[in-house]
C-alpha cells in the first residue's frame, strides 16, 4: 500500500463487499428455508455496514483513486473478509455460519495486519493497525458466540428429500 | 365464362427454355393490357428437369386457374406421366407438339384434343442461332391475338444487353413461329387495351409477401432456406436495406425464428418465412414470443407434406399445426392471404396486427400463390404500420411488463429505455416479469393473452366476402384457392345459383361472431380447402356454429381444385 | 459499445446496482453466484448503463440469470441463448449483448448455434456456467462431463463418450476470443468478462462453476486450477492458439486467443422509401 487513498479503497472494498456476501447468503438462506442462518448472516451484513459506515467517515474528503477488482491487492482473488459461496450449504447450522464468519474475519485480520507491518507510511500504519484490533475484536466476539453453538452431529447435511426438478 | 380468358401450358426438358418463354409471355400479355397468371411445375432435377409453365392470361383480373387448358404446347414429352394429371385438357384443347419428338403420349391424347403438329426444332434451326422457345412464343402470341409489339418490347428489354444480333434472331425466330399459327378456335385477347404506365404489376406470391412485410415496417429478418418459401427471402434479402433492415442468413430454423425473436425484443420489427418443416421446428420458439409477448411474423409458404413430403407442389395441409402447433394454451395469430395481390395487403396487416399485439402473426402462404407471378392491378397503399405499444414514462415508473390491462396488451419497454428493464420470459410470470409457478399469475397471464386476441378489432379485413350474402348456399375457402372459388361463385351466379363466399383472411383467433353472422341463414356450407384431412373444416366446426348440411370439397396436392369441381359440388349442394 | 477505458475512469454505478432484488433460486454453494456477481463487475467497471445491456439466455439454472441483473433481458428456450442475443445485437448495434447459460444448454441442445455463433463473429460475449451436468433436471451428464461419470441413472455406466471441448470448438469455428475462468476467482473472473465484452467479435468465456449438488468432487477444482495456457500472453495466432490447447488439462485459467477478424454486423444505409422499393414490380 503505497498512498492513503489506496489503503482506504482497499478498506471500503473489504467492508463492503463482505457486507453485500453476507447479504447474498442470508437471500439464499432464505430462499432455501433456513431462517435460523439467514437471520445470522443478515446480522453480519449489519455489522459489516457499520464498519463500513465508520471507514467511509475516516476517508471523508480524502481523495480516493479508482481501482478495479482485479487490481485491488488482496492476498487471494476476493476480498479477505468475503465468505466464499462455496461455504454455503442450504443445510448449514449457526454452528457453520459463526465458523465461515469467523474464518473471513481472521483473514481480514491477517489482510490489515499484513499492511499495517509492511506498510511505510505512517497514517497508513495507523488506520491499518486499528482496523486489525476491530478485527480482533470481532473474532474474540464471534469465538465466544460460537460457545453457544457446538457443532452439529454428523450427519447435518443428510437430507430426506431428493434434489428437485426444476425447469 | 364471365372473363375471356385463355389458358396455356408450355412444357418441355431442360434447356427448352419453357420458364423463360412462359415469364416473356406473361410479361408482353401485361404490357398489351391483359393480366395473368403463371405457375409453375417442375421436376425434382436442379438442372434439365421437366418443367411446365401454366399461364391463364385475360382482359379481366384472375386469380387463379381455369378448369382446361386451352393450349398445350409441348416442346417435348419429357416425363409428361408425372405431370399430366397438373394439366387437364379436353376435347376443345389444342395440342401443340413438334413430331419430331415422338408420338403423341396416351395420357395426353386420352381426353380428346386436337393434335396439331409444328416442327418446331426444325424452324428453329431455320435460323441461325434461332431456339424453339422463341418460335413456340410467336406461334402462341399469334394464336391468342396478342399484340406484336408487346412481345417485340419484352424481347428488346430481356436481349437487349447481348445487342441488336441477339434480338433479331429471337424476332425471326418469333415471326417464323408466328408463320407457322394456322389453327384457330382458341380464346383470343385482342380486345385488351394497354393499360396506364405504373397502374398494373407483375409479381409473384412471395416477393408479394416480402413487399407486403416491408411496408408493414419489417427491418430485420432471419433466414434460412426452404423450398418453396426461399424467394421472399431473397427478395427481402436485396431490398430490405434499402429500406435500412436487415436480414442474416442462419444456421437453422431453430436459429432463424430465435433470430428474430432478439431482433424483435431489441424494438425491430422482424420476420422469417419457412415452409412445413421448418415451421414445425420453430413452434417452441413460437410458443415462447406468444409467452413473452413478443411480436415475430413468421410466413409460411405450404407444400406438400407431411416429413419433406412434395417440396415442390402446393398444398394446404399446415393449417392444423399453424392453428394447433404450439404447446400449452398460446392464442396467437394466423392469417392467409386471398391471392397475389392480396400477399402485399395481408402480410402488411399481418406486421401490424404482430405489432399491435404483441403476438406472433403465422402467415399462411402457398406454394400455389408463392411461386406464381401475376398481372395484378397496383395495390392501394395502406395506412396500416407496425406500431408496439411502447411504454410512456409514466409506465416506467415502478415498471411492469407484464402489466394486467384491460384490453390486455401491456406496454413494452425497448432496450434503451432507462427505467424499463425487465427480463421478457418464458417462464409463466408476475406482472413484473419474474418467473412464478402460482396458479393465479398463470390464471391471470393465460387470460391477459387471451384477452388482448379476442378484444381487438380487426375490423372488415378478417375476410374477403363475394358472392350473394343472402344467399342459402354458402362457400368457405382459404389462401389461394379462393380466386378459383370466385370464379366459381360467379358462375353459379350466371346459372341463376346464388352462394355467398367467404375467404377469412384471419384463421386465427377464429373470427366466430363474424363468421356466424356472415353464415346466418344460409342452410348449406361447402368447405373447400386443399388438404387431405379437412383441416379448415375441422377449425371450423371446433369454433362456430355451421349450417346444418355441410360439405367438403377437399383434396391433398400437388392437384389444385378448379372452379368446375367447386361448381359441380356446389350444385350437388344444392340439390 | 462504450470507448469507456476501464483501466482509469471512475464507474457512476457501483456492481450492485446491476444486481436486481430477484433473489436466486441457485443451490446455496452455487459458483454462478459468482457469475452473477463478475458479471456485475464488468459492467460496472466499463459503465455500461444497464438499460443499454441485454442478457439473453436459455434454460438452465445458469440460464436464470438474466432476472437477477437490472439490465434488460431475453429468459428464451432451451438451447437458444445464442440466437436470441445475435438477434437483439443485428437489430440494435449500439446495445451491450450478453448470452449467457449452461454447458448442456449451450453445448448439447444449442451446439449447432455455439458453432455458428463463432463463425458469425457478432460483436457479442458468450458466458457459460460450465459444471459439466445438468442441473435443473436432476443432475445428468452434459457434453462436458467425463465418459467414466457415473453418477446418473441416465447413464448408470458413465455416459462412455469423450467429452466435448468448448474452447477447441470455438477455436475451429472462428471465436475471437477465448478464456476461461473460475468462480472461486470472480475478480480475475470480472477482468475477463471485461475483456470479453471490449474485445470486437464473439467472445466466449467459459467459466468452470461446481454443482455442488450434483458434482460435489468438483469442490476440487480450486486445487486442479491454475493460471495462463502455459503462456501469461493471449495466442494471436490460431496456430500458437491450438498448440497451447493441445496441452492444456481443462484446469488452465485466462485468455488463450484473442484475434482480429472482422466483426459481422450490417449496417445498411437506407436509400429508398418503400414504396421507390415497389416501384420494381410495375409495368410500365
Amino acid at each position: 500500500m503505497d498512498t492513503l487513498g489506496e489503503f482506504l479503497v482497499h478498506a471500503i472494498t473489504l467492508e463492503d463487499e463482505s457486507a453485500q456476501r453476507f447479504d447474498e447468503l442470508a437471500d439464499v438462506m432464505e430462499v432455501h428455508h433456513n431462517s435460523e442462518v439467514a437471520g445470522l448472516f443478515q446480522r453480519m451484513a449489519h455489522y459489516s455496514r457499520l464498519h463500513l459506515a465508520d471507514i467511509k467517515r475516516q476517508a471523508e474528503g480524502k481523495e480516493l483513486p479508482h481501482i478495479p477488482p482485479w487490481e485491488l491487492k488482496w492476498p487471494d482473488d476476493e476480498a479477505p473478509e468475503t465468505v466464499a459461496h462455496e461455504e454455503g450449504h442450504y443445510l448449514m447450522t449457526a454452528y457453520h455460519a459463526l465458523r465461515a464468519a469467523l474464518r473471513s474475519e481472521r483473514t481480514g485480520h491477517a489482510f490489515y495486519a499484513g499492511v499495517a507491518r509492511d506498510t511505510q507510511d505512517p497514517e497508513i500504519r495507523k488506520l491499518a493497525s486499528e482496523f486489525a484490533a476491530e478485527e480482533a475484536e470481532h473474532i474474540a466476539l464471534l469465538e465466544q458466540w460460537l460457545l453457544k453453538y457446538p457443532p452439529p452431529r454428523e450427519g447435518w447435511d443428510e437430507d430426506l428429500d431428493p434434489p428437485a426438478v426444476v425447469d | 365464362m364471365s372473363n375471356p380468358s385463355v389458358s396455356i401450358a408450355l412444357t418441355g426438358s431442360g434447356g427448352a427454355g419453357v420458364m423463360t418463354a412462359g415469364q416473356m409471355l406473361l410479361t408482353a400479355a401485361a404490357r398489351a393490357g391483359c393480366y395473368g397468371l403463371m405457375s409453375r411445375s417442375l421436376g425434382p432435377q436442379i438442372r434439365g428437369g421437366e418443367s411446365a409453365a401454366l399461364l391463364r392470361l385475360s382482359t379481366a383480373p384472375v386469380d387463379g386457374p381455369d378448369d382446361i387448358f386451352d393450349l398445350l404446347l409441348a416442346f417435348d414429352w419429357g416425363n409428361i406421366d408425372r405431370f399430366a394429371a397438373e394439366l387437364p385438357l379436353n376435347e376443345n384443347s389444342v395440342v401443340i407438339y413438334d413430331p419430331g419428338q415422338g408420338p403423341v403420349p396416351e395420357v395426353v391424347r386420352e381426353p380428346g384434343p386436337r393434335l396439331v403438329q409444328v416442327p418446331l426444332k426444325e424452324i428453329a434451326k431455320g435460323i441461325p442461332g434461332g431456339r424453339e422457345n422463341m418460335v413456340g412464343l410467336g406461334l402462341i402470341t399469334t394464336l391468342i391475338g396478342l399484340d406484336a409489339a408487346s412481345l417485340r418490347q419484352v424481347i428488346e428489354e430481356r436481349l437487349g444487353r447481348k445487342g441488336a444480333e441477339a434480338v433479331d434472331t429471337s424476332w425471326q425466330a418469333v415471326e417464323a413461329g408466328a408463320e407457322a399459327a394456322t389453327v384457330d378456335g382458341l380464346p383470343r385477347l385482342d380486345q385488351a387495351s394497354p393499360a396506364a404506365p405504373g397502374s398494373r404489376w407483375q409479381i409473384s406470391g412471395n416477393d408479394a409477401v416480402g413487399l407486403g412485410a416491408l411496408r408493414g415496417g419489417v427491418r430485420f429478418v432471419a433466414a434460412y432456406p426452404i423450398t418453396p418459401a426461399t424467394e421472399i427471402l431473397e427478395w427481402m434479402a436485396v431490398n430490405l436495406p434499402k429500406v435500412g433492415g436487415a436480414l442474416v442468413q442462419c444456421e437453422d430454423e431453430l436459429a432463424s425464428v430465435c433470430m428474430a425473436l432478439g431482433g424483435s425484443y431489441a424494438g425491430v420489427p422482424s420476420m422469417t418465412a419457412t415452409a412445413g418443416p421448418g415451421l414445425a421446428l420453430m413452434t417452441e420458439a413460437i410458443g415462447l414470443g406468444v409467452a413473452s409477448e413478443t411480436p415475430v411474423v413468421i410466413a409460411n409458404v405450404m407444400r406438400g407434406g407431411p416429413s419433406t413430403g412434395i417440396p415442390t407442389k402446393s398444398e394446404q395441409s399446415d393449417l392444423n399445426i399453424a392453428c394447433y402447433g404450439l404447446h400449452g394454451d398460446a392464442p396467437h395469430i394466423v392469417t392467409a392471404p386471398t391471392s397475389i395481390a392480396d400477399c402485399v395487403f395481408t402480410a402488411q396487416w399481418t406486421v401490424y396486427l404482430a405489432e399491435a399485439l404483441q403476438c406472433p402473426a403465422i402467415l399462411l402462404s402457398d406454394q400455389a400463390m408463392g411461386q406464381a407471378q401475376a398481372v395484378i392491378e397496383k395495390p392501394a397503399e395502406v395506412a396500416f404500420i407496425g406500431r408496439r405499444k411502447v411504454a410512456r414514462p409514466a409506465d416506467l415508473e415502478n415498471y411492469q411488463r407484464y402489466r394486467i390491462t384491460a384490453d390486455g396488451i401491456s406496454p413494452v419497454a425497448l432496450p434503451g429505455m432507462p427505467g424499463g428493464q425487465h427480463t421478457a420470459d418464458g417462464l409463466e410470470h408476475a406482472p413484473s416479469g419474474t418467473p412464478s409457478t402460482q396458479a393465479a399469475h398463470h390464471q391471470e397471464q393465460l387470460d391477459k393473452r387471451r384477452r388482448k386476441l379476442d378484444r381487438f378489432d380487426y375490423g372488415d379485413h378478417w375476410a374477403i366476402r363475394a358472392g350473394d350474402p343472402e344467399a342459402e348456399l354458402a362457400l368457405i375457402t382459404f389462401g389461394s384457392l379462393t380466386g378459383a372459388a370466385r370464379d366459381a361463385v360467379t358462375r353459379c351466379a350466371e346459372a341463376g345459383l346464388p352462394v355467398r363466399l367467404i375467404a377469412p383472411r384471419l384463421l386465427l383467433p377464429v373470427q366466430v361472431e363474424r363468421l356466424e353472422a356472415a353464415l346466418a341463414g344460409a342452410t348449406k356450407l361447402l368447405i373447400v380447402e386443399q388438404n387431405h384431412e379437412a383441416q379448415l373444416r375441422h377449425l371450423l366446426a371446433g369454433h362456430i356454429r355451421l349450417p346444418a348440411v355441410v360439405d367438403s370439397l377437399n383434396r391433398a396436392g400437388p392437384l389444385t381444385i378448379r372452379p368446375g369441381e367447386i361448381v359441380s359440388a356446389l350444385t350437388t349442394l344444392a340439390a | 459499445m462504450s470507448a469507456i477505458d476501464a483501466d482509469t475512469a471512475a464507474p457512476v454505478l457501483k456492481a450492485s446496482d446491476y444486481k436486481s432484488d430477484v433473489k436466486p433460486v441457485w443451490c446455496p454453494g452455487c459458483g454462478d453466484f459468482s457469475v452473477l456477481s463478475a458479471i456485475t463487475k464488468a459492467l460496472a467497471e466499463l459503465g455500461i448503463p444497464p438499460h443499454e445491456a441485454v442478457v439473453a439466455s436459455g434454460i438452465g439454472c445458469s440460464s436464470r440469470i438474466p432476472a437477477y441483473t437490472t439490465v434488460y433481458g431475453f429468459h428464451s428456450v432451451h438451447g437458444r441463448a445464442l440466437p436470441v442475443a445475435s438477434g437483439i445485437k443485428l437489430a440494435r448495434p449500439e446495445l451491450t449483448v450478453l448470452a449467457a447459460g449452461g454447458d448442456g444448454d449451450g453445448f448439447s441442445i444449442g451446439g449447432n448455434h455455439f458453432i455458428h455463433a463463432c463463425r458469425r463473429n457478432v460483436d457479442m460475449t458468450y458466458i457459460v456456467m460450465d459444471n459439466a451436468v445438468y442441473g435443473m433436471t436432476k443432475g445428468q451428464a452434459s457434453p462436458t462431463t467425463e465418459p467414466d461419470w457415473t453418477a446418473s441413472k441416465l447413464t448408470p455406466d458413465g455416459p462412455g463418450i469423450s467429452a466435448f471441448q468448448p474452447l477447441e470448438m470455438a477455436l475451429s469455428a472462428g471465436a475471437q476470443f477465448i478464456a476461461r475462468g473460475f468462480t472461486a476467482n470472480p475478480n480475475t473472473l470480472a477482468h475477463l468478462i471485461c475483456q470479453a465484452i471490449r474485445h470486437p467479435g464473439f467472445s466466449l468465456v467459459q467459466v468452470l462453476s461446481p454443482c455442488i449438488t450434483y458434482r460435489p468432487e468438483q469442490r476440487a477444482y480450486k486445487n486442479r486450477v491454475h493460471q495462463h495456457f502455459g503462456h501469461p500472453e493471449p495466442a494471436t495466432d490460431r496456430r500458437e492458439a491450438f498448440a497451447r490447447l493441445m496441452d492444456d488439462d481443462g484446469f488452465s485459467l485466462g485468455v488463450l486467443y484473442k484475434g482480429s477478424q472482422p466483426v459481422y454486423q450490417p449496417a445498411p444505409a437506407p436509400s429508398a422509401t418503400p414504396e421507390e422499393v415497389a416501384a420494381q414490380f410495375a409495368i410500365c
